[in-house]
């Protein structure tokens, strides 16, 4: 979630009798409150993410980050099957940094075949694909950490 | 001192590590199963990391998904609160390896006591008193009949790898000893893979009273006084107060004395209970937990002590803040487990919680995960909450207690406030005269 959707948001507060609102996409949850009594009509924006804190690469930038760069194409709430991720650990889109990505979005891959690489205790565990078809969007970001079920992939099943 | 700590639990223990953490300035890291997606402990912490799907072997006790997490996350310690991985020496030793503090005893402090049998025989070296019995794992069956013979029956043959009421028998005659020696080990080895077993001379009518102690990383060791615990149902504990209404300040200066012997000959570290079996002025030796204990808050209350705040500044490195000359117990303090059980049947009542109003006003403090609308899962421990109160003494912290369970309203599952009510309304629960055995005759009456 943007600055720009926040105030989108703040503006669609502004002009109705709605007095809080509480949002959640793709794993960020957004909490505004319109301060009512106050003149300059205060709003209080709590911004959230509950369940999956990705680790800042960044150290300038806030803890708490909505999952970077995620590639969405359109037809992605049809017919995806989702990777989810099965451990705890760190995710890799290729087997070393120098080597290309195990996917691209729009690789078409067979059941069994690696995805990526997601990194343990210092273990690397290679994570396949369940089923074969498209890959269409590619959710976690790579060098990023990943919790139990995040999810990781969407591939559109053939 | 610790910039971040992991919290490899759940529930109120969680949150109750959280709040010392944020006290602390620590940064705090919830784990969580898929089910506690939606836990007050992963509201409140700073992050919050999914671990695994419900089962807590797949979660709450996944080792590896535990460390990966820390790992993810940068925290420079674990602390394992109660149950799961709190008494687990291999996962203190793994985040040893792994370079993470583990806010509790050491590896080896675990790995001891949890053998209830060589517990028994370093504390008999140490010269602590412990209950007439074998000396260690018994050997055979000549070698139980004969200190069976000595110590005289009735007799307990226990499970050296139990522990909390485990794995225990009660043979009340020659004849069925062979028969529950055998039934016992094989009993050992299903529920903890260790078929040893040790004996006891079986105290009838026991109080169980147990003593807090706290140790520095630098030898320095202090009683917090103790905790009377009796009133329990198949081992469990339900009701729980400081000072104990059985012990005279003469044997609370020993009991103290004899628990701080009995950590220094093991150099034992951060906080851990002694625990003794009494009858009348005798007590005697039977286990030690080395880990922070559910009932820990009503020693909190009489001492004013924040334990899980020590627990991590003894962690970080620091000494003791406090010398036992420091430590005055004040007042009397209950605590009542709240269970969502039938309580009557003891049945488990998981579901959802329609309205939940926690007593308040002076002396009063509930330490719950729980909250109005929450849905209780079926996967885990049925406690949802814990019901302390301190008063300036019995008297008045008795009359608190049931002016708090009046207040105590759940709705949409069954819980055993009703049970807690009648056990406070009883005469002999009053009179503190009561013993391990109160419940079972409570509950036929």
């Amino acid at each position: 979630m943007n600055l720009k959707e926040i105030k989108e948001l703040i503006d669609l507060l502004k002009d109705t009798d709605v007095s809080e609102l509480e949002l959640e996409k793709a794993g960020v949850r957004v909490r505004i409150k319109k301060c009512a009594s106050e003149p300059g009509r205060q709003y209080v924006v709590e911004h959230t993410v509950p369940v999956a804190v990705t680790h800042a690469a960044n150290p300038q930038q806030p803890a708490s980050q909505a999952t970077p760069d995620a590639e969405v194409s359109e037809g992605a709430s049809k017919n995806v099957v989702v990777v989810a991720s099965p451990i705890v650990g760190t995710f890799y889109r290729s087997p070393t940094p120098e080597a290309p990505s195990y996917v691209e979005v729009g690789d078409t891959v067979k059941k069994g075949q690696i995805l990526c690489i997601i990194e343990a205790m210092k273990l690397m565990n290679e994570i396949e694909a369940e089923v074969s078809g498209k890959v269409v969007t590619v959710l976690a970001g790579n060098a990023q950490p990943v919790e139990y079920g995040e999810p990781l992939f969407h591939i559109e099943p053939v | 001192m610790f910039k971040k700590i992991l919290i490899a639990n759940r529930g109120e223990i969680a949150l109750r590590i959280i709040r010392a953490c944020k006290e602390l300035g620590i940064k705090s890291v919830a784990v969580h199963s898929t089910i506690d997606a939606d836990s007050l402990h992963v509201r409140f912490a700073d992050e919050a990391v999914c671990i695994g799907p419900a089962d807590s072997s797949a979660s709450y006790r996944n080792i590896p998904s535990i460390l990966s997490a820390a790992e993810i996350t940068d925290s420079e310690a674990i602390h394992p609160g109660y149950g799961f991985l709190a008494e687990n020496a291999n996962f203190a030793e793994m985040c040893e390896t792994a370079g993470i503090k583990f806010i509790g005893p050491s590896p080896e402090n675990i790995r001891l006591m949890g053998d209830k049998a060589k517990a028994k025989e370093v504390m008999t070296k140490a010269g602590v008193p412990v209950v007439p019995g074998s000396k260690g794992p018994v050997g055979g069956e000549d070698e139980i009949l004969g200190i069976a013979q000595k110590i005289g029956y009735p007799v307990i043959i226990k499970a050296s790898a139990g522990g909390g009421g485990r794995g225990m028998r009660v043979v009340h005659s020659a004849g069925s000893l062979i028969n529950s020696f055998l039934m016992a080990q094989s009993e050992a080895v299903s529920a903890f893979g260790n078929p040893e077993v040790y004996i006891e001379k079986y105290i009838s009518e026991p109080r169980h009273v147990e003593v807090q102690i706290i140790a520095d990383e630098r030898g320095n060791v202090v009683h917090l006084g103790e905790r009377e615990c009796s009133i329990q149902r198949r081992h469990q504990k339900l009701v729980e107060e400081s000072p104990s209404p059985a012990i005279t300040p003469k044997m609370r200066k020993k009991m103290g004395e004899v628990a701080i012997a009995a950590a220094k000959a093991v150099k034992y570290k951060n906080a851990g209970t002694v625990e003794f079996i009494v009858q009348g002025d005798k007590y005697y030796f039977m286990e030690m937990n080395t880990r922070i204990q559910v009932e820990h808050p009503v020693t909190e209350m009489v001492t004013g002590i924040d334990l899980v705040k020590e627990q991590i500044k003894i962690a970080s490195g620091m000494p003791l803040g406090f010398r036992q000359d420091d430590v005055v117990i004040q007042g009397h303090s209950f605590e009542c487990r709240i269970n969502a059980e039938d309580p009557e049947k003891f049945t488990p009542c998981p579901g959802k919680i329609t309205s939940f109003n926690i007593p308040g006003g002076p002396g009063v403090r509930v330490d719950t995960a729980v909250y109005a609308k929450y849905t209780v899962p079926p996967n885990y421990d049925s406690m949802i909450a814990k019901l302390i109160v301190h008063g300036k003494d019995r008297a008045e912290a008795m009359s608190r207690m049931e002016r708090a369970l009046d207040e105590y309203i759940v709705e949409g599952i069954k819980t055993t406030i009703p049970l807690h009510k009648k056990i406070f309304a009883d005469p002999e629960f009053r009179s503190g005269k009561y013993h391990t055995g109160f419940l079972e005759k409570f509950n036929k009456k």
